[in-house]
Protein backbone atom coordinates (compact mmCIF):
# COMPACT_ATOMS: atom_id res chain seq x y z
CA UNK A 1 0.00 0.00 0.00
CA UNK A 2 2.97 2.25 1.23
CA UNK A 3 4.92 1.40 -1.87
CA UNK A 4 1.74 2.11 -4.13
CA UNK A 5 0.96 5.99 -2.62
CA UNK A 6 4.58 6.48 -3.27
CA UNK A 7 4.49 5.14 -7.24
CA UNK A 8 1.73 7.54 -7.46
CA UNK A 9 2.88 10.81 -5.82
CA UNK A 10 5.75 10.08 -7.72
CA UNK A 11 4.12 9.72 -11.09
CA UNK A 12 1.95 13.10 -10.24
CA UNK A 13 5.45 14.61 -9.56
CA UNK A 14 6.55 13.58 -13.34
CA UNK A 15 3.15 14.19 -15.03
CA UNK A 16 2.92 17.72 -13.15
CA UNK A 17 6.85 18.60 -14.04
CA UNK A 18 6.25 17.42 -17.69
CA UNK A 19 3.10 19.63 -18.28
CA UNK A 20 4.26 22.30 -16.61
CA UNK A 21 7.34 22.16 -19.03
CA UNK A 22 5.01 21.79 -22.22
CA UNK A 23 3.48 24.49 -21.31
CA UNK A 24 6.07 26.88 -20.28
CA UNK A 25 8.06 25.71 -23.64
CA UNK A 26 5.00 26.87 -25.47
CA UNK A 27 4.45 30.16 -23.85
CA UNK A 28 8.13 30.93 -24.61
CA UNK A 29 7.50 29.63 -28.23
CA UNK A 30 4.12 31.72 -28.43
CA UNK A 31 6.41 34.92 -26.95
CA UNK A 32 8.75 34.73 -29.26
CA UNK A 33 6.53 34.48 -32.55
CA UNK A 34 4.90 37.63 -31.14
CA UNK A 35 8.15 39.03 -30.63
CA UNK A 36 9.18 38.32 -34.29
CA UNK A 37 6.24 39.09 -36.12
CA UNK A 38 4.48 42.19 -36.00
CA UNK A 39 1.13 40.86 -37.58
CA UNK A 40 -0.94 38.46 -35.67
CA UNK A 41 -3.02 35.79 -38.46
CA UNK A 42 -6.48 37.10 -38.96
CA UNK A 43 -9.07 34.91 -37.43
CA UNK A 44 -12.54 33.76 -37.43
CA UNK A 45 -13.39 35.99 -33.98
CA UNK A 46 -11.76 39.27 -34.87
CA UNK A 47 -13.96 41.98 -36.43
CA UNK A 48 -13.09 44.09 -39.49
CA UNK A 49 -12.49 46.73 -37.25
CA UNK A 50 -9.67 45.16 -34.68
CA UNK A 51 -8.43 43.62 -38.00
CA UNK A 52 -7.83 47.37 -39.67
CA UNK A 53 -6.62 48.45 -36.13
CA UNK A 54 -4.23 45.21 -35.96
CA UNK A 55 -2.91 45.83 -39.52
CA UNK A 56 -2.23 49.50 -39.03
CA UNK A 57 -4.67 50.27 -42.51
CA UNK A 58 -7.64 52.49 -42.58
CA UNK A 59 -11.45 50.43 -41.86
CA UNK A 60 -12.58 51.81 -45.30
CA UNK A 61 -10.12 49.89 -46.90
CA UNK A 62 -11.35 46.17 -45.56
CA UNK A 63 -15.35 47.56 -45.42
CA UNK A 64 -14.97 48.38 -49.35
CA UNK A 65 -13.23 44.62 -49.71
CA UNK A 66 -16.00 42.80 -48.41
CA UNK A 67 -18.46 45.39 -49.92
CA UNK A 68 -20.09 46.10 -46.63
CA UNK A 69 -21.27 49.62 -45.60
CA UNK A 70 -18.72 52.31 -44.36
CA UNK A 71 -21.29 53.39 -41.64
CA UNK A 72 -22.19 52.15 -39.39
CA UNK A 73 -19.59 49.71 -38.37
CA UNK A 74 -20.04 46.63 -38.41
CA UNK A 75 -18.84 44.84 -35.63
CA UNK A 76 -19.94 41.43 -36.30
CA UNK A 77 -16.68 38.71 -36.24
CA UNK A 78 -15.59 37.65 -39.81
CA UNK A 79 -16.98 34.50 -39.15
CA UNK A 80 -20.16 35.63 -39.20
CA UNK A 81 -19.41 38.08 -42.15
CA UNK A 82 -18.86 34.88 -43.72
CA UNK A 83 -21.85 32.82 -43.08
CA UNK A 84 -23.54 36.11 -44.11
CA UNK A 85 -22.16 36.47 -47.59
CA UNK A 86 -22.32 32.80 -48.14
CA UNK A 87 -18.40 32.59 -48.43
CA UNK A 88 -15.81 30.17 -46.24
CA UNK A 89 -13.66 31.93 -42.83
CA UNK A 90 -11.16 31.44 -45.37
CA UNK A 91 -11.89 33.30 -48.68
CA UNK A 92 -12.82 35.97 -46.82
CA UNK A 93 -9.64 36.27 -44.99
CA UNK A 94 -8.15 36.22 -48.20
CA UNK A 95 -10.26 38.96 -49.64
CA UNK A 96 -8.90 40.77 -46.28
CA UNK A 97 -5.19 39.99 -46.71
CA UNK A 98 -5.52 41.20 -50.18
CA UNK A 99 -6.83 44.39 -49.38
CA UNK A 100 -4.48 45.19 -46.90
CA UNK A 101 -1.14 44.10 -49.09
CA UNK A 102 -2.21 46.42 -51.21
CA UNK A 103 -3.25 49.31 -48.60
CA UNK A 104 0.02 49.38 -47.15
CA UNK A 105 2.74 50.82 -48.69
CA UNK A 106 4.30 51.12 -51.22
CA UNK A 107 0.24 50.78 -52.40
CA UNK A 108 -1.52 53.50 -50.50
CA UNK A 109 -4.75 53.58 -51.37
CA UNK A 110 -6.95 56.55 -52.46
CA UNK A 111 -8.95 58.72 -49.80
CA UNK A 112 -12.81 57.41 -49.86
CA UNK A 113 -14.89 59.66 -51.60
CA UNK A 114 -16.83 61.53 -49.39
CA UNK A 115 -20.37 60.64 -48.32
CA UNK A 116 -20.34 57.27 -50.65
CA UNK A 117 -21.00 54.10 -49.71
CA UNK A 118 -19.67 51.17 -52.13
CA UNK B 1 -18.26 28.52 -34.08
CA UNK B 2 -16.01 28.13 -30.80
CA UNK B 3 -17.07 29.79 -27.78
CA UNK B 4 -14.17 32.27 -28.17
CA UNK B 5 -16.70 33.33 -30.85
CA UNK B 6 -19.60 33.22 -29.09
CA UNK B 7 -18.28 35.19 -26.08
CA UNK B 8 -16.97 38.25 -28.51
CA UNK B 9 -20.60 38.24 -30.32
CA UNK B 10 -22.49 38.26 -27.39
CA UNK B 11 -20.17 41.50 -25.97
CA UNK B 12 -20.66 43.06 -29.50
CA UNK B 13 -24.30 42.82 -29.49
CA UNK B 14 -24.56 43.29 -25.56
CA UNK B 15 -22.11 45.93 -24.93
CA UNK B 16 -21.69 47.12 -20.84
CA UNK B 17 -24.36 44.63 -19.70
CA UNK B 18 -22.89 41.62 -21.35
CA UNK B 19 -19.83 42.01 -20.79
CA UNK B 20 -20.66 42.42 -16.87
CA UNK B 21 -22.66 39.55 -17.03
CA UNK B 22 -19.96 37.41 -19.25
CA UNK B 23 -17.66 38.78 -15.96
CA UNK B 24 -19.88 37.60 -13.25
CA UNK B 25 -21.11 33.89 -14.82
CA UNK B 26 -17.27 33.37 -15.42
CA UNK B 27 -16.48 34.31 -11.41
CA UNK B 28 -19.19 31.77 -10.42
CA UNK B 29 -16.87 28.94 -11.72
CA UNK B 30 -18.66 28.97 -15.64
CA UNK B 31 -15.04 28.09 -18.00
CA UNK B 32 -15.80 30.58 -20.51
CA UNK B 33 -12.51 32.61 -21.94
CA UNK B 34 -11.63 35.54 -19.70
CA UNK B 35 -8.34 36.65 -20.17
CA UNK B 36 -9.33 36.86 -23.95
CA UNK B 37 -12.24 39.15 -22.70
CA UNK B 38 -10.38 41.24 -20.82
CA UNK B 39 -7.84 42.39 -23.02
CA UNK B 40 -9.87 42.06 -25.89
CA UNK B 41 -12.08 44.45 -24.06
CA UNK B 42 -8.86 46.76 -23.70
CA UNK B 43 -8.20 46.70 -27.35
CA UNK B 44 -11.75 47.92 -27.44
CA UNK B 45 -10.60 51.06 -25.41
CA UNK B 46 -7.73 51.68 -27.50
CA UNK B 47 -9.51 51.50 -30.62
CA UNK B 48 -11.98 53.79 -29.16
CA UNK B 49 -15.63 51.53 -28.86
CA UNK B 50 -15.62 51.49 -25.14
CA UNK B 51 -15.11 53.38 -22.63
CA UNK B 52 -12.26 52.60 -20.01
CA UNK B 53 -14.05 53.50 -16.46
CA UNK B 54 -16.86 51.87 -17.62
CA UNK B 55 -15.09 48.68 -18.55
CA UNK B 56 -12.93 48.46 -15.23
CA UNK B 57 -16.01 49.63 -12.80
CA UNK B 58 -18.49 46.49 -14.45
CA UNK B 59 -16.15 43.90 -15.07
CA UNK B 60 -14.35 44.65 -11.42
CA UNK B 61 -18.21 44.23 -9.40
CA UNK B 62 -19.14 41.43 -12.32
CA UNK B 63 -15.66 38.96 -10.75
CA UNK B 64 -16.60 40.26 -7.32
CA UNK B 65 -20.66 39.47 -7.56
CA UNK B 66 -20.11 35.91 -9.04
CA UNK B 67 -17.59 35.32 -6.14
CA UNK B 68 -19.79 35.65 -3.76
CA UNK B 69 -22.45 33.56 -5.72
CA UNK B 70 -19.98 30.95 -5.83
CA UNK B 71 -19.11 31.23 -2.42
CA UNK B 72 -22.92 31.77 -1.36
CA UNK B 73 -23.76 28.54 -3.29
CA UNK B 74 -21.39 26.67 -1.71
CA UNK B 75 -21.65 27.97 1.63
CA UNK B 76 -25.31 27.66 2.36
CA UNK B 77 -26.33 24.80 -0.07
CA UNK B 78 -22.64 23.08 -0.84
CA UNK B 79 -21.82 22.52 2.51
CA UNK B 80 -25.02 20.46 3.73
CA UNK B 81 -24.51 19.00 0.73
CA UNK B 82 -21.10 17.77 1.21
CA UNK B 83 -21.47 16.56 4.78
CA UNK B 84 -24.48 14.58 3.52
CA UNK B 85 -22.50 13.10 0.69
CA UNK B 86 -19.72 12.44 3.49
CA UNK B 87 -21.73 10.52 5.66
CA UNK B 88 -23.54 8.24 3.21
CA UNK B 89 -20.35 7.37 1.96
CA UNK B 90 -17.77 7.55 4.75
CA UNK B 91 -15.60 9.73 3.17
CA UNK B 92 -16.41 13.09 2.82
CA UNK B 93 -15.82 14.37 6.53
CA UNK B 94 -11.63 13.79 6.52
CA UNK B 95 -11.56 15.53 3.22
CA UNK B 96 -14.19 18.26 4.55
CA UNK B 97 -12.04 18.80 7.56
CA UNK B 98 -9.03 19.02 5.67
CA UNK B 99 -10.30 21.37 3.49
CA UNK B 100 -10.95 23.34 6.44
CA UNK B 101 -7.50 23.17 7.75
CA UNK B 102 -6.71 24.32 4.02
CA UNK B 103 -8.26 27.46 4.15
CA UNK B 104 -7.78 28.46 7.60
CA UNK B 105 -4.08 28.10 6.49
CA UNK B 106 -4.39 29.79 3.53
CA UNK B 107 -7.12 32.46 4.27
CA UNK B 108 -6.54 35.78 2.49
CA UNK B 109 -3.91 34.94 0.71
CA UNK B 110 -4.92 32.32 -1.07
CA UNK B 111 -7.91 34.29 -2.31
CA UNK B 112 -6.11 36.68 -3.49
CA UNK B 113 -3.52 35.33 -5.44
CA UNK B 114 -6.11 33.30 -7.36
CA UNK B 115 -7.78 36.27 -8.46
CA UNK B 116 -5.34 37.17 -10.72
CA UNK B 117 -2.30 34.88 -10.55
CA UNK B 118 -3.19 31.32 -10.34
CA UNK B 119 -6.82 32.53 -12.03
CA UNK B 120 -7.83 28.73 -12.82
CA UNK B 121 -7.98 27.91 -9.00
CA UNK B 122 -10.37 31.11 -8.67
CA UNK B 123 -13.50 28.89 -8.83
CA UNK B 124 -12.65 26.06 -7.00
CA UNK B 125 -11.25 28.71 -3.86
CA UNK B 126 -14.89 30.17 -3.90
CA UNK B 127 -16.33 26.51 -3.44
CA UNK B 128 -13.87 25.52 -1.14
CA UNK B 129 -14.01 28.58 1.26
CA UNK B 130 -17.99 28.69 0.97
CA UNK B 131 -18.29 24.73 2.14
CA UNK B 132 -15.57 25.54 4.92
CA UNK B 133 -17.46 28.42 6.22
CA UNK B 134 -14.39 31.05 5.85
CA UNK B 135 -15.51 34.16 7.37
CA UNK B 136 -17.49 35.87 4.80
CA UNK B 137 -16.09 39.70 5.28
CA UNK B 138 -12.80 38.59 4.85
CA UNK B 139 -13.52 36.54 1.49
CA UNK B 140 -14.95 39.78 0.11
CA UNK B 141 -12.41 42.54 1.20
CA UNK B 142 -9.35 39.93 -0.48
CA UNK B 143 -11.53 38.82 -3.71
CA UNK B 144 -12.16 42.13 -4.17
CA UNK B 145 -8.31 43.49 -4.20
CA UNK B 146 -7.86 40.53 -6.23
CA UNK B 147 -10.32 41.30 -8.73
CA UNK B 148 -9.55 44.60 -9.30
CA UNK B 149 -6.03 43.84 -9.51
CA UNK B 150 -6.93 41.21 -12.14
CA UNK B 151 -9.12 43.72 -14.35
CA UNK B 152 -6.69 46.99 -14.17
CA UNK B 153 -3.62 44.39 -15.01
CA UNK B 154 -5.17 42.27 -17.65
CA UNK B 155 -7.40 44.75 -19.16
CA UNK B 156 -4.83 47.87 -19.79
CA UNK B 157 -2.48 45.08 -20.86
CA UNK B 158 -5.19 45.16 -23.80
CA UNK B 159 -5.28 48.66 -24.17
CA UNK B 160 -1.60 48.53 -24.43
CA UNK B 161 -1.40 46.01 -27.17
CA UNK B 162 -4.59 46.95 -28.64
CA UNK B 163 -3.25 45.02 -32.47
CA UNK B 164 -2.16 41.77 -30.66
CA UNK B 165 -5.13 40.85 -28.83
CA UNK B 166 -5.15 36.59 -30.31
CA UNK B 167 -1.21 36.76 -29.33
CA UNK B 168 -1.40 38.25 -26.13
CA UNK B 169 -4.10 36.82 -25.18
CA UNK B 170 -2.81 32.91 -26.19
CA UNK B 171 0.33 33.80 -23.70
CA UNK B 172 -1.32 35.21 -20.80
CA UNK B 173 -3.24 32.31 -20.64
CA UNK B 174 -0.54 29.81 -21.43
CA UNK B 175 1.69 31.66 -18.24
CA UNK B 176 -1.35 31.47 -16.02
CA UNK B 177 -1.00 27.84 -16.27
CA UNK B 178 2.48 27.07 -16.45
CA UNK B 179 2.22 29.58 -12.80
CA UNK B 180 -0.20 26.79 -12.13
CA UNK B 181 1.78 24.01 -13.04
CA UNK B 182 4.71 24.68 -11.22
CA UNK B 183 2.70 25.66 -8.05
CA UNK B 184 1.06 22.20 -8.13
CA UNK B 185 4.97 20.69 -8.88
CA UNK B 186 6.40 22.59 -5.99
CA UNK B 187 3.51 21.47 -3.60
CA UNK B 188 3.85 17.51 -4.87
CA UNK B 189 7.98 17.70 -4.54
CA UNK B 190 7.77 18.62 -1.44
CA UNK B 191 4.58 16.23 -0.41
CA UNK B 192 7.25 13.49 -1.78
CA UNK B 193 9.99 14.89 -0.09
CA UNK B 194 9.00 14.67 3.06
CA UNK B 195 7.01 11.50 2.29
CA UNK B 196 10.55 9.63 1.56
CA UNK B 197 12.16 11.33 4.56
CA UNK B 198 9.81 10.26 6.78
CA UNK B 199 9.27 6.96 5.64
CA UNK B 200 12.78 5.57 6.07
CA UNK B 201 13.19 6.20 9.75
CA UNK B 202 9.77 4.94 10.27
CA UNK B 203 10.47 1.60 8.41
CA UNK B 204 13.64 1.44 10.03
CA UNK B 205 11.45 1.40 13.58
CA UNK B 206 9.29 -0.55 12.58
CA UNK B 207 12.09 -3.48 11.06
CA UNK B 208 14.14 -3.60 14.77
CA UNK B 209 10.55 -3.68 16.78
CA UNK B 210 9.62 -6.48 15.07
CA UNK B 211 13.00 -7.96 15.36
Amino acid sequence: MIIKRHWLLGLAFVLTVAITGVSAMRTAQKAEYWRSHRDEPIHGWMTVGYIAHSYHVPPYVLYQALALPLQPPDKRPVSKIARAQKRSVDEVIGVLTNAIIHARPPNPPPPPEEGRAP
Amino acid sequence: MNVRDLVLAAISGGGYPMLFGVTAISAIGVPLPMTFVLIGAGSLIAQGEMNLWWVLILTSIGAVLGDQIGYGLARWGGRRLAYKLGRKYRIGEASLKKAEAVSRKWGGTGVFFSRWLITPLGPWLNITYGITEYPWRRFLVWSGLGEVLWVVLYVMLGKLFSDRVQALSETMGNLSWVILGLLASGVLGWTLWTYLHEKDPGGRRASHGSG
